[in-house]
């Protein structure tokens, strides 16, 4: 969000300074070239620009020194990678692959660990069951599920459903039940005292409260997720983006396997800015959509 | 919660045998089920799981593939702390150094530690250069983003006092702002801890399974063995409580150095 108003400031700045609109704003006007210059040169656009030029010059310089276009292909041999990946639509399958079990997946785990967190959260002796079996399987993380679920599931598509489910439940879980326990005891004492019923405290009570946890509990999980996909495709799956860059490396053709890292990261960027506007659009109350990881 | 049935309620058990409760039935749920199979089958069963585990133990080879791995752990670890605390503190205390790094981190953060493996087997071949690679990659990001912030967020008044006081540049950075910068770094050390260990069992497997038998060992690469050649579920299971123990020790170890050295905070 920031970036884009500076961008148009920027833009502002360097097309209409004989705008008459730029009258009410005199200072910028009669801004001298070098303060122009400055100016233009702090953008914040401009430095991210400036960034990934050094980037991929170094990028460049290092991949002519090692000079083995298997190890280190240049950027631009990447880049038309990319291209033609793009272009025979290979890219956006295996992108669709991945996205769709991402989604089944998410959408699983939300099912189960939402109420269930609600559940142990507003049920304290359930609570006391079932909290000390969660905190048994939380450490054994999605990837030491893999071997097990590669027998269970057999090479395909339901392996890496299961393990990003599996390692979407946990953040979900715990952050719904932080959530709903950290609803203001008052609010539902008063509801209670007018008479309001179970649902009704429910849903206009608990719900709007443990939301902004809940959401934050859902980026941690999209991200694990995101990251559990690759190695389960990598090693258990025929297909998708963790399959993809493996594939390629096998056959040793590196600029594919750099178009397929670099989309990877592209589309968990991209995935993430977008639970964030989610986020704000659901949760406007939530002070600070920051998180700690 | 209370039936009418019975005469102890179960809101009245004490909280240890309320915790242990539903594991214990799930476990012999799980043995009933077991006992069901013919007595060929490959599924992991809870008696045999220990007789794998006392199996493992005895021969040795688990403490050595769970060691190594480990080794592994803190070799990359070493790696990603002297490389994203170093980088952490020059951006945390300069602006410039910060702006100009942060969209080139930015845009590596997303990238899985897993997704670097082809890259890091393509340069390093599939022993342990590439598992390192891939474990200092998973720590390098908690690490740098929690040392990043705890040192943009030392008190200013401390630096200026410091400074006031005519010390140089560099020992203001040593003595206020690492010191300050500790709870933080301390932070992203336990989880880039915690990353890093489930990175190393994703490597050791993925280099396991693409490399065929001539695997590098650990314990991810065990289990890969026992997946793919010997079919030993059972060792499987073994295997995936070991990497979970060990998962709840490295965040134990880490929380206790926390409050140990971090006495004023809980």
């Amino acid at each position: 969000m920031v970036s884009l108003m500076e961008t148009r400031s920027a833009k502002e700045l360097s097309e209409i300074p004989v705008d008459p609109s730029a009258v009410r704003r005199p200072a910028r006007a009669t801004m001298s070239p070098g303060q122009l210059a400055g100016r233009f040169w702090r953008a914040r656009w401009f430095v991210v620009l400036r960034a990934f030029a050094v980037f991929i010059a170094l990028w460049w310089g290092v991949s002519a020194w090692v000079s083995s276009p298997i190890q280190m292909p240049t950027p631009a041999k990447v880049f038309d990678a990319f291209l033609g990946l793009a272009s025979s639509g290979e890219l956006f399958q295996h992108i669709w692959i991945s996205t769709q079990r991402l989604l089944v997946a998410l959408v699983v785990a939300t099912t189960i660990a939402v109420p269930l967190g609600f559940f142990m959260a507003l049920n304290r002796e359930a609570n006391a069951f079932i909290d000390p079996l969660v905190e048994l399987l939380r450490p054994i993380s999605g990837i030491a599920w893999i071997p097990l679920g590669l027998f269970i599931f057999g090479v395909g598509g339901t392996l890496p459903v299961f393990i990003m489910a599996y390692v979407a439940f946990f953040p979900l879980l715990l952050n719904t039940v932080d959530g709903v326990k950290g609803i203001d005891r008052k609010l539902l004492a008063a509801a209670e005292t007018m008479g309001v019923s179970r649902r009704a405290r429910l849903t206009h009570i608990a719900v709007p409260a443990a939301l902004p946890s809940v959401m934050v509990g859902f980026r941690i999980a999209f991200a694990s997720a995101w990251a559990a996909i690759i190695a389960a495709e990598l090693i258990g799956s025929p297909s998708g983006l963790g399959f993809a860059i493996e594939w390629y490396r096998q056959l040793l053709m590196s600029p594919k396997v750099f178009a397929f890292i670099m989309t990877i990261g592209a589309v968990g960027y991209l995935c993430d800015l977008g639970l964030r506007a989610l986020q704000r659009k659901l949760t406007p109350w939530a002070e600070g959509t920051g998180i700690g990881q | 919660m209370t039936t009418a049935t019975h005469r102890f309620s179960i809101t009245s058990l004490p909280p240890a045998v309320k915790a242990v409760t539903l594991p214990i039935l799930l476990i012999l749920a799980w043995q009933a089920w077991t006992l069901t199979l013919p007595e060929n089958s490959p599924a992991p069963a809870p008696a045999k799981v220990v007789a794998s585990f006392l199996a493992l133990t005895a021969s040795g080879d688990l403490i050595w593939s769970t060691l190594q791995s480990l080794g592994r752990v803190i070799a990359g670890f070493a790696i990603a702390m002297v490389c994203g605390i170093s980088l952490g503190v020059l951006m945390g205390s300069s602006k410039a150094v910060r702006e100009n790094l942060d969209p080139i981190v930015e845009s590596f953060r997303p990238i899985a530690p897993m997704a670097i493996l082809p890259i890091a087997i393509l340069w390093f071949g599939t022993g342990t250069p590439a598992a390192l690679t891939i474990v200092a990659y998973a720590a390098f990001f908690p690490l740098l983003v929690n040392t990043v912030y705890g040192v943009s967020r030392v008190d200013r008044q401390l630096v200026r006092a410091a400074q006031t006081m005519g010390i140089g540049r560099l020992r203001t950075v040593l003595a206020v702002i690492v010191p300050a910068a500790v709870p933080s770094v301390l932070l992203g050390s336990r989880l880039a801890m915690g990353v890093a260990w489930t990175a190393i069992i994703a490597a050791e497997l993925a280099v396991g399974a693409k490399s065929g038998s001539g695997g590098s060992g650990g314990i991810g690469n065990m289990m890969f063995i026992f997946y793919a050649y010997s079919v030993d579920l059972n060792g499987i299971v073994v295997c995936m409580i070991v990497v979970g123990v060990i998962a709840l020790l490295i965040d134990r170890l880490f929380r206790a150095a926390e409050t140990r050295l971090l006495p004023w905070r809980t």
